[in-house]
């Protein structure tokens, strides 16, 4: 008991000096204050990607707030051991609202969020929950699932190319939506799978989609964090596909369409919880119906009647009338995984290790 | 009117300490005009820059976390480079190490065993030298490069931990993303108190500088490495093996850089995942050329870059400095110290009129 009051005491007195040393004492906030809020971002923001859209989140709180927030941007925090310590000051100098950005700040902010119990966490691509912890996500299957389907009617070959960063759950599932998406349209369709282990490695990925190209494959689909794959595609007059922002201008006329992510709405929602002080720990999961995934302007190439099949395709999926995992589902040995009638649970879509029958390439 | 460069005779004593004195001055002052030239207040900048991150206790703490393996690798890789022995894959052995370290936390039959941290350190300290082990032998006995052996060997570590986190020690409980469980609370070092980071794993390093300094300044094996660096020649002749200067050199390299990697899993980090360093191993081959690859001079050296670090993310929050700009400021510093050295061995001269 001792110890626990001396652990709070010292928490507490460290936390005060922490933001004495930053020259400023908002932790102890009035109501005419500014809402305080620190985001950190896993890279520097680009004209496209990942940190891009993420940043699109903020400026949608700076608008709608305006004076009435202050926010605190710390961007390239990658390394777990850096991102604790950027959690613990960003939290210690009195912001009332986190936001991590990257799986990889998951660890630190779940060591983090305890000591801190009056601040609210709000995690990205998170799957651990603390009662200040929250975790927002995106069902990217839905975008890939339309974007399959997309690339399946314009293919000529049957065979997409896609490219990932990491054989995580959150890319493996996205590609297995992709061929599930163009066998809807072409049964017989294939994906060949190609993971890069990095999520921004211009070179590698290069060579990635090449050697897609070269295996015939002619629609690719790349989710890293560059446009490398658009513009490869571009260049060897094949299809493609865009993720995180629109890449249209680096395709050469040649890609299709793009999910891309908006997350505004989780951004808002978060800050107007904390101002309000109505902010709970949830974990959110959206799609194409909240419109934190969307598709991008068809390509014109695409003919009238297939465009507004896939429009139909979207409102479906986001009414939930479709549903990307709808069985019958057989993995690559042909072993049923979901049976016909059933879809798959949230819980194995968010730990999805497998590959569906049809895809190329093995998860290591 | 020209300015020649002319050798000193021996390395001029006052240089060698007003060196660093000069670099910081003129990092200051060039430092002060990029930053005014981009409409920031120059002396809130180097505030922020080098007082802000470290006027708080939190803030000592994680300088002296940050600095640790810094200087606990750069002290193993300085016992080599003394003697010409370039081994620039730290990363690599630190990598084995947390790997070793972290096999040992993870599978030790008695999770809440006292012996723990003692055999994690071990076998970090043992799976760095290992790995070391592979360039020592093939440079002693087939006169290989050790750079390039060491900088290969960094990506076969790096390839060997991807493996495991996306394979056999992946989190049976953690969604099949790429990251062992979690470390058992035995298995870490515990942080002298829960609001701060620090923990007992500086005191190895505060011992490996000690080490460091006793070996090379009065050892006689260290002083027969520093003559196989500085005249290998002359150490041929006085019957010195180049061998054992070429095992010795790596191994100690090894073995600071495993238990470094010991000692991020067992701290800060406390599971592994693809990536668990951030380029420590690279880095501590500078803080060891700044610490002129003298003991005390490399745990200023590793303060000094831990520094730049912390002061780096405190400009960017405080003063919305983009990251890409303190990165240039840390350039800035790192030439105009190693430009300044230059001057300890040289001098420049105005011809004499004729």
């Amino acid at each position: 008991m001792f110890n626990l009051t001396r652990r709070q005491f010292l928490r507490y007195s460290g936390a005060t000096g922490v933001a004495l040393g930053t020259g400023s004492l908002a932790s102890f906030a009035s109501a005419e204050e500014p809402l305080k809020i620190g985001v950190v971002y896993v890279s520097p923001i680009a004209e496209i990607g990942w940190t891009k859209q993420h940043s699109l989140g903020v400026d949608a709180i700076k608008k709608e707030f305006g004076d009435k927030v202050a926010i605190t941007v710390i961007d390239n925090i990658f390394m777990p051991q850096d991102a604790e310590r950027v959690f613990r000051e960003l939290a210690a100098s009195g912001n009332q609202l986190i936001f991590g950005t990257s799986f990889s700040h998951g660890t630190p902010m779940q060591k983090v969020a305890p000591r801190f119990p009056k601040t609210a966490f709000e995690h990205c691509s998170g799957i651990v929950h603390r009662a200040n912890l929250g975790t927002f996500e995106a069902k990217y299957y839905e975008g890939t699932f339309v974007a399959g389907a997309a690339g399946a009617h314009m293919s000529k070959s049957g065979k997409i190319g896609f490219i990932g960063g990491f054989p995580i759950p959150d890319i493996v599932g996205p590609a297995n939506a992709l061929l599930l998406g163009a066998q809807s349209v072409n049964p017989e369709a294939t994906c060949n799978a190609i993971f890069l282990n990095s999520w921004f490695d211009p070179g590698k990925e290069k060579e990635a989609a090449n050697t897609l190209l070269s295996q015939g494959c002619d629609v690719i689909c790349s989710m890293t964090d560059t446009a490398t794959g658009v513009q490869v595609a571009g260049e060897g007059g094949a299809w493609s596909i865009g993720y995180a922002s629109d890449m249209a201008k680096f395709g050469s006329g040649k890609q299709l369409t793009a999910f891309t992510l908006d997350w505004s709405s989780e951004y808002l929602r978060a800050a107007k919880g904390v101002a309000e002080g109505s902010w709970k720990a949830e974990a959110r999961w959206d799609g194409l119906a909240a419109g934190v995934v969307k598709m991008a302007p068809y390509n014109e190439a695409i003919p009238a009647d297939v465009q507004a099949k896939l429009k139909q395709l979207e409102a479906d999926i986001a009414a939930g009338k479709i549903h990307p995992y709808a069985g019958e589902l057989k993995d690559q040995d042909g072993n049923v995984k979901v049976a016909a009638g059933s879809v798959l649970s949230d819980t194995d879509i968010r730990g999805m290790n497998w590959f569906v029958r049809g895809m190329i390439g093995k998860l290591s | 009117m020209r300015l020649r460069i002319e050798q000193r005779q021996e390395p001029s004593a006052q240089m060698r300490i007003a060196a660093p004195v000069i670099a910081t001055a003129l990092t200051f002052l060039a430092g002060s005009v990029l930053f005014a030239a981009l409409g920031y207040d120059p002396l809130a900048t180097l505030h922020a820059f080098f007082v802000a991150p470290i006027n708080s206790i939190n803030g000592l703490s994680e300088w002296l976390l940050k600095a640790s393996p810094l200087i606990l690798i750069a002290c193993g890789l300085a016992v080599g480079f003394r003697a010409n022995i370039w081994n620039i894959g730290a990363e690599g052995q630190l990598i084995i190490g947390a790997i070793a370290a972290c096999g040992v936390g993870l599978f030790y039959p008695n999770p809440e065993s006292p012996l723990l941290i003692p055999l994690m350190f071990l076998a970090g300290a043992g799976a760095g030298m290992a790995w070391a082990a592979i360039p020592a032998f093939l440079r002693a006995r087939m006169n290989t490069n050790e750079i390039l052996v060491t900088l290969m060997l960094t990506y076969i570590a790096t390839l060997l931990l991807s493996f495991l986190v996306h394979g056999p020690w992946r989190d049976p409980a953690g969604f099949n993303y790429p990251q062992t469980a979690l470390l058992p609370a035995a298995a870490m070092f515990e942080p002298f108190d829960y609001s701060y980071r620090l923990n007992p794993s500086i005191f190895i390093t505060a011992v490996a500088v000690v080490i460091m300094w006793l070996f090379t300044d009065r050892s006689f094996l260290g002083y027969k490495m520093s003559v196989s660096g500085a005249a290998p020649l002359a150490a041929r002749y006085a019957g010195f093996r180049e061998s054992s200067a070429v095992w010795t050199g790596l191994l100690a390299g090894g073995a600071a850089a495993g238990i470094a990697g010991m000692a991020e899993v067992a701290g800060p980090l406390g599971q592994l995942s693809p990536q668990i360093s951030p380029g420590y191993g690279f880095a501590a081959i500078i803080v060891a050329f700044i610490g002129r690859l003298n003991a005390f001079g490399i745990v200023l050296g590793g303060l000094l870059m831990s520094l730049l670090f912390l002061g780096g993310e405190t400009v960017q929050m405080t003063l919305g400095l983009p990251a890409a700009l303190t990165r240039i400021f840390q350039g800035i510093l790192l030439f105009f110290l190693l430009a300044a050295d230059f001057f300890i061995y040289y001098r420049l001269r105005l011809p004499e009129h004729a």
